[in-house]
């Protein structure tokens, strides 16, 4: 017996020798590769989901954040909206907004050597053509009518009817950048596979297992500014747990991303002083969307009444801990023609509370709810239910608003039923956030206006929906910048003050690297990754 | 004993074709539609044309009973659709990751197994004694905790704090030991009062005492006669556990990121992905189904009554 239970423990104490052993031995491997290479520099950044396939043209289950180390576009969106030549060193467009010709970068080569030509950059258009129900939601591909190679660093694109954003829209990660001739499937088809992740980018897939991890290295024959680093790890970590403990062990280099980590785990890191932080700016607004095809929010008063029967700034500071800001503005000031002043609708419950009597709602003696011909001013805010920061917002509104007569039910949904529930206009309270860059503010405009996106619909019932819809479509056909400018500006001071949209805060990126990683800069696109510019300080 | 086998085996049917009803009705109650999953996940904007052709090419505008049938003849084929997400067969995507599962819930047992049955066994023997109280203690910990809770402590003290194993992750024995051990623990606190229970019980039976006279050795009667027998209800139990072990390797596969079958299945809830969701109700449900199987015949083996009570039963 005695014999057993000793066995029994050698046999436990063996196993935690050998995992112990198996531990330390890779660490010791790791010092001695870092020793070898004196400019060996990795840094290991972790992902909430496997990276996918590398193909620049397909959605889910690929990250963009990845894409976007491959493969490149012909423009790049930077700060402020402002567009840059990436691999079009130039473009034209012709006056009547239906014609544009890029002038494309020269001695550009992909990873493996082949050039980058108007040759390929047609071919992967009509590999994106070839599926354009895949991509229907991105506007310009929509009304594409010809892609021609004009030279060899001359590519044009012919439009069926002008359409502003094209531009802008050929900054996104997918599924408008560029593979090469070596990836391409026999059939040309890459709506499935890619034989292989070849792209002009600055990084390269050198190995990947599913599920675990990536590694890219630098593509040698990058024709910008190369990577400081040799290496660059993608970890899969699933939870946001376990991506800070990994981080605080120093498994991890860098956490970046939306919401990511806890703001409680965020605040707490940095707190801590021991790793360096940032904030980035707004990449969306959170706001409260109401329904004005249902009868209490067709008035314009309760919604203002709404607007100012709550301390946004308390909320915002309250329950993101001063991670987010406070919104006053639809659209964030820093996407492009959305540069306009409003007038916060200030936290002021005398005013929420006569909006709400001059309405017709008043408040019957020894009640806590307004009435109007006897009916209860009820409402109704869905929230996602595995949302962290919506479901006390919720809350607080719900006695914010109680406090001015309103009796708010809160709703939580699964986000599929969420998502369902918006496109069917079935609601009267919606928590809502804008695309960001480089989607907005077009994509904004354009959901404001189309049918079966839940947004026009909740528009329906302001008097002036048709004059809106109308000034909408005119911005995306004019060719004139200061016209344009001057549309937006319409549309969005319209939509201000018809208060609708209840801005609450803006939305950030956050990232927390360690001590020696230099070089950390937020992308101004919101899905592009913010790899290139990282370094590593020698230890 | 070939007889009783086979009615176990004939009896597997009906409860896998309740199990299949059961899959396939649930995915027909959700509120979820899955032709708009589908199209979601594709990143197209479903309007309702769309969703009538896409209704048609999955088969969903069919009546139910052709949809259920057809959906049977397909899993009898191993057929489990393909994903909404990745667009791969389910049923290569679910083969891909089942070796990583395989290997935690293995390793756990194997640790559970080799912890609990001396701990157990000791506690009997020294009733109320420090190892007795020891145990009842773990076992109450191991029984209370949640794992996720467990499993980021460990990680806590054991990966930050010692710097002893890594924090997540898979490749070498040292990813192992962490999830394993978050695992077993609450298989170890049943397992071990189990063997408690059972060997306190076996040392009040008369060939207990009838061995003591006989002037055997105490340490062979214990190790020899009364482990042998005793250790029987814990065989019952480690196959009833299959199923904890099975949810609690979701958690856990998700708290130490182990790139395993659980922790897709978690994504697949997520995404609506429902091809994943149904085929791994049915997995589970088989999992079930043999292990009890398993059990039962093991039992059998280690004890011939109950292949006479099973034949006479049945």
């Amino acid at each position: 017996m005695f014999v057993s239970k000793g066995k029994s423990l050698l046999i436990m104490a063996l196993i935690i020798a050998t995992a112990l052993a198996g531990c330390s031995k890779d660490n010791a491997a790791q010092g001695t590769a870092a020793g070898s290479v004196q400019t060996d520099k990795t840094i290991t950044v972790s992902w909430p989901r496997d990276i996918g396939t590398m193909n620049p043209h397909v959605y889910n289950p690929s990250q963009l954040i990845a894409q976007s180390m491959i493969y490149e576009p012909l423009v790049s969106y930077k700060e402020g909206g402002k567009l840059e030549p990436h691999l079009a060193e130039s473009w034209d467009i012709s006056k009547d907004g239906k014609e544009y010709t890029f002038k494309l970068r020269k001695n550009v080569k992909f990873s493996d050597g082949t050039d980058f030509n108007a040759a390929v950059v047609k071919k992967n258009f009509d590999a994106i053509m070839k599926n354009i129900k895949n991509h229907s939601w991105l506007g310009f591909l929509n009304v594409l009518d010809k892609t021609e190679a004009v030279d060899e660093h001359t590519f044009k694109m012919t439009l069926k009817q002008p359409y502003y954003p094209t531009v802008q829209e050929l900054s996104v990660v997918r599924p408008v950048r560029f593979l090469g001739e070596a990836g391409f499937p026999d059939d040309g088809d890459t709506s499935k596979v890619v034989k292989k992740p070849v792209g002009t980018g600055p990084w390269m897939l050198s190995e990947y297992k599913k599920d675990e991890y990536a590694e890219f290295i630098p593509n040698p024959n990058y024709w910008g500014d190369k990577p400081k680093i040799n290496k660059l790890v993608i970890k899969v970590i699933p939870d946001g747990e376990t991506r800070v403990l990994a981080f605080e062990k120093k498994e991890l280099d860098l956490i970046y991303g939306e919401g990511v980590i806890s703001m409680d785990a965020f605040k707490q890191l940095k707190a801590s002083g021991k790793y360096d932080t940032s904030l980035s700016e707004p990449i969306a607004t959170r706001e409260v969307l109401m329904n004005t095809s249902k009868d209490i929010l067709s008035d314009l008063r309760v919604r203002l009444a709404l607007h100012h029967g709550f301390n946004k700034q308390a909320m915002v500071d309250g329950i993101t801990s001063g991670l987010e800001e406070k919104a006053d503005n639809i659209l964030s000031k820093n996407l492009p023609y959305t540069n306009i002043d409003v007038k916060p609708l200030e936290y002021n419950v005398d005013k929420a509370k006569a909006y709400l009597e001059e309405a017709g709602w008043k408040l019957p003696a020894g009640k806590t709810v307004r009435e109007k011909d006897g009916k209860p001013l009820e409402l109704e805010l869905l929230y996602e239910k595995s949302d962290q920061v919506q479901k006390p917002m919720a809350e607080t509104l719900q006695a914010e608003w109680g406090a001015i007569g309103v009796k708010l039910n809160i709703k939580s949904l699964e986000i599929t039923e969420h998502v369902k529930r918006l496109r069917a206009a079935d609601f009267d309270l919606y928590f809502w956030s804008n695309y960001g860059a480089p989607y907005d503010p077009h994509s904004f405009i354009n959901i404001a206006a189309t049918n079966s996106y839940g947004i026009s619909e909740s528009l329906a019932n302001l008097p002036m929906k048709k004059e809106l819809d109308q000034q909408i479509n005119e911005a995306f056909l004019t060719t004139d910048e200061s016209k344009r400018q001057q549309l937006y500006s319409s549309i969005l001071k319209t939509l201000q003050e018809q208060a609708t949209f209840l801005p609450i805060s803006y939305l950030k990126k956050t990232a927390v690297y360690q001590k020696d990683v230099k070089g950390f800069v937020f992308p101004s696109n919101r899905d592009d990754n913010p790899f290139l510019g990282l370094d590593k300080a020698n230890k | 004993m070939l007889s009783y086998i086979g009615k176990r085996i004939l009896a597997i049917i009906p409860i896998f074709l309740f199990a299949a009803f059961l899959s396939f009705a649930m995915i027909h109650l959700s509120p979820v539609d899955p032709a708009e999953v589908y199209l979601t996940a594709a990143h197209i904007h479903p309007t309702e044309e769309l969703l009538a052709e896409v209704r048609h090419e999955f088969g969903l505008d069919r009546p139910l009973f052709v949809q259920y049938v057809n959906s049977l003849i397909k899993i009898s084929r191993l057929d489990f659709g393909t994903s909404y997400i990745t667009k791969e067969p389910v049923w290569r995507e679910v083969a891909q990751r089942m070796p990583a599962t395989l290997q935690l819930a293995f390793s756990s047992i194997i640790l559970a197994v080799l912890i609990s049955v001396p701990i157990g066994f000791l506690s009997a023997v020294y009733k109320n004694g420090i190892i007795d109280h020891v145990t009842r203690l773990l076992a109450f910990i191991g029984a209370s905790i949640p794992q996720f809770w467990l499993g980021y402590l460990l990680v806590y003290f054991l990966s930050v704090k010692l710097d002893l194993l890594p924090v997540q992750g898979r490749g070498t024995w040292a990813h192992l030991v962490l999830p394993s051990f978050t695992l077993a623990l609450g298989l170890i606190a049943i397992y071990s009062r189990l063997l408690r229970t059972s060997v306190l019980e076996q040392m009040q039976e008369p060939y207990v005492l009838y061995a003591r006279a006989r002037g055997i050795k105490e340490k062979v009667i214990m190790g020899k006669h009364v482990l042998k027998i005793a250790i029987s209800p814990m065989i019952t139990g480690l196959g009833m556990n299959l199923g904890k072990l099975l949810s609690g390797t979701i958690i856990v596969e998700v708290v130490f990121s182990w790139p395993g079958f659980g922790r897709y299945f978690v994504d697949s809830i997520l995404n609506r992905d429902i091809p994943v969701i149904q085929c791994y109700v049915l997995l589970a449900a088989c999992l079930f189904i043999v292990c009890n199987l398993i059990v039962d015949l093991l039992q059998m083996a280690m004890d011939p009554r109950i292949s006479r009570k099973g034949r006479t039963g049945l």
